[in-house]
């Protein structure tokens, strides 16, 4: 008898999975839902992609990066000008930009070999570079008067199909490195990078794997991104707040869970919209606190405060008021 | 020639600075095991602090140093017994205090910006401008009033480490502190103590960097990175060897200039934080800083 590994996807969770989908592709034709709407949830699914990918590798592999805006920005920036100089249909121009960031990412190898505070000292570092380069290569980014794309009414009404198939598909990657083979040796790698390597699991090739991954789908939100925004300069995609908006939003929603990143990306994105828009002076303060608080009251952010009053609803009947693990 | 020598002195005037700014990262480093992402946020603030107390109340900046020194004290102390003794300890806790000094970080960014607004800002004093001639070259006062403090520092520094009973339990407590316990040392006292020292010497190195270059909230970052690129380089073995790799740094900023274009210069706190993880991981000592 050989024994089975559990199904990726459980029945349940996959139907559920497509029936939320399918409100949600269905939902701006039989809502009628306005300009406003509509692009505040692109912009959303745009944001489920990039969290759900930096927590590949800040949450799966437990490397912290406060560069992946070097990803985004690189996406965006390649794809403009894919469109602008070659006249490519967008979602080329998208994939190119992903293709050329994951080429790229291979190249940050020795980065990976650093582990801990060394791997994210070293993200500060790269993403801050690329942020002087591009600002600099005027050519390539039109400096830091920036690049406008084309501007194209139908693209930006379709882009809310593209970026809910990019949205989807990153989770259900997420949800399948996490339940996959893949995923057990990402969390041995995490854990302790000597005795993965004693059970022959290399960590250097599963964390090249993972960030060329991790970055060519933060490049390809940000392809997207561009589109979205049709105008972008490298000051602002490059930037170090780009930058921590991944590591928020993944922390927030459950830092290592395979779909906490969506619930951190809706609250990042409601606290932006309503809140940020009327105090925008107190965004970078807001997210520090933010922050402090999630590490030290609940590691696993919103995931882990559902799974406490999951819990403690379970418990409910006849033990209330003792609800202590 | 002259312009060589002129650059090797600039080197060595920036490394006092540089050495000043990588004591305080070490030192918590070494002792807690925990990188101080807010060491360039505490820079930044120390910065600050200099400034306001120059430029509203008229006190000159390096005699405004103890009041700057207690200040940054106490806040390495209170985040110390606030956030990160909260922390689990070991490996678990590595990536948890990382966000959560960030955290403070983005905290006191803001902070910044909320009360001195975005505006870049420099410490300015009747002899800012002033120089003497060393070697038939001209050599700005502050910049050898800087060298000088750090060097005071860099001592004080040691004899305090070697020398008084604090110290030896310091360096106990970095050795092993499960041990210290058996022997009667109050590690979270040593902890809060380094995290306090740790801080001042940043707060510091802020009031330096101040009279020196311009800064704003945004500062820090370049800051930490050569903070960090020089506790690699240096280990955390002794003071002197801290005060040589930032020796090292500051030369290979200097220099840069005749080799990359102008803009690049910034990066080059990056180039040299890779090339030394890449190459000396273990520092030029061989006294590793992370097993």
């Amino acid at each position: 008898m050989t024994a089975r590994p559990p199904a990726l996807f459980s029945r349940r969770a996959s139907i559920g999975f497509l029936a939320v989908c399918a409100v949600l592709a269905v939902l701006p034709v039989a809502l009628d839902l306005s300009a406003y709407v509509h692009n505040q949830l692109t912009f959303l699914f745009i944001t489920i992609a990039g969290a759900l990918a930096w927590n590949w590798m800040g949450g799966f592999v437990g490397q912290v990066s406060f560069g992946h805006a070097a990803m985004f920005g690189l996406g965006a920036f390649v794809a403009g000008r894919l469109m602008l100089s070659f006249h490519l249909p967008p979602p080329l121009c998208w994939l190119g930009g992903a293709v050329v960031a994951g080429v790229l990412a291979l190249g940050a190898h020795p980065l990976l070999r650093l582990r801990g505070p060394y791997f994210s000292i070293a993200t500060i570092g790269v993403g801050e570079a690329a942020r002087v380069v591009f600002t600099y290569w005027e050519k390539f980014t039109g400096g830091s008067s920036g690049l406008s794309l084309p501007i194209d009414g139908d693209l930006k009404y379709q882009l809310y199909w593209w970026a809910l198939v990019l949205a989807a598909a990153v989770a259900a990657a997420s949800v399948a490195i996490r339940r996959s083979s893949l995923g057990l040796k990402l969390l041995a790698i995490k854990a302790d990078v000597d005795a993965a390597a004693d059970v022959g699991i290399s960590a250097t090739f599963y964390q090249d794997l993972i960030f060329v991954l991790s970055g060519a789908v933060v490049a390809l939100s940000g392809g997207l991104y561009a589109s979205f925004l049709s105008f972008i300069e490298p000051a602002d995609m490059f930037g170090f707040d780009r930058s921590i908006s991944f590591v928020l939003t993944a922390v927030i929603g459950g830092v290592g869970t395979a779909l906490g990143p969506v619930l951190g990306a809706v609250v990042f994105v409601i606290v932006k919209t309503y809140l940020l828009a009327s105090h925008p002076d107190l965004h970078l303060g807001l997210y520090g606190l933010l922050l402090i608080g999630v590490i030290l009251f609940e590691p696993l952010g919103l995931t882990g405060l559902f799974r406490r009053v999951m819990r403690g609803i379970r418990r409910a009947p006849g033990t209330a008021g003792q609800v202590k693990s | 020639m002259d312009r060589l020598l002129d650059m090797a002195l600039s080197a060595v005037l920036l490394a006092g600075l540089y050495a000043t700014m990588a004591y305080g990262l070490g030192l918590i480093y070494g002792v807690l095991r925990v990188v101080n992402l807010a060491h360039g946020g505490v820079i930044m603030g120390g910065a600050y602090l200099g400034w306001y107390l120059h430029d509203r109340l008229g006190i000159d900046p390096y005699l405004s140093i103890p009041i700057v020194l207690v200040a940054s004290f106490i806040v390495g102390v209170v985040m110390y017994q606030g956030l990160v003794r909260r922390l689990p300890r070991g490996p678990s806790g590595g990536p948890a205090s990382l966000l959560l000094l960030f955290g403070v970080w983005l905290v006191l960014r803001n902070i910044a910006y909320l009360v001195f607004t975005g505006d870049d800002r420099t410490i300015r004093t009747a002899y800012s401008s002033s120089s003497v001639e060393i070697a038939s070259s001209h050599v700005s006062v502050n910049r050898l009033v800087v060298l000088g403090l750090a060097v005071v520092i860099a001592v004080t520094l040691h004899l305090l480490l070697r020398r008084t009973q604090t110290g030896r339990a310091i360096r106990a407590v970095a050795q092993n502190a499960d041990s210290c316990t058996l022997v009667g040392i109050d590690v979270n006292r040593i902890y809060t103590l380094t995290f306090g020292i740790g801080s001042a010497l940043a707060g510091v190195a802020g009031v330096l960097l101040a009279t020196l270059f311009s800064f704003s909230p945004n500062s820090g970052s370049s800051e930490l990175l050569k903070s960090f690129v020089v506790v690699v380089l240096g280990g955390l073995g002794s003071v002197f060897g801290v005060a040589v790799a930032a020796l090292i740094v500051a030369t290979a900023e200097v220099f840069a200039i005749l080799v990359l274009p102008a803009y690049l210069t910034t990066a080059v706190g990056f180039i040299l934080l890779v090339l030394v993880l890449v190459l000396r991981p273990g520092g030029l000592f061989g006294t590793r800083v992370l097993s």
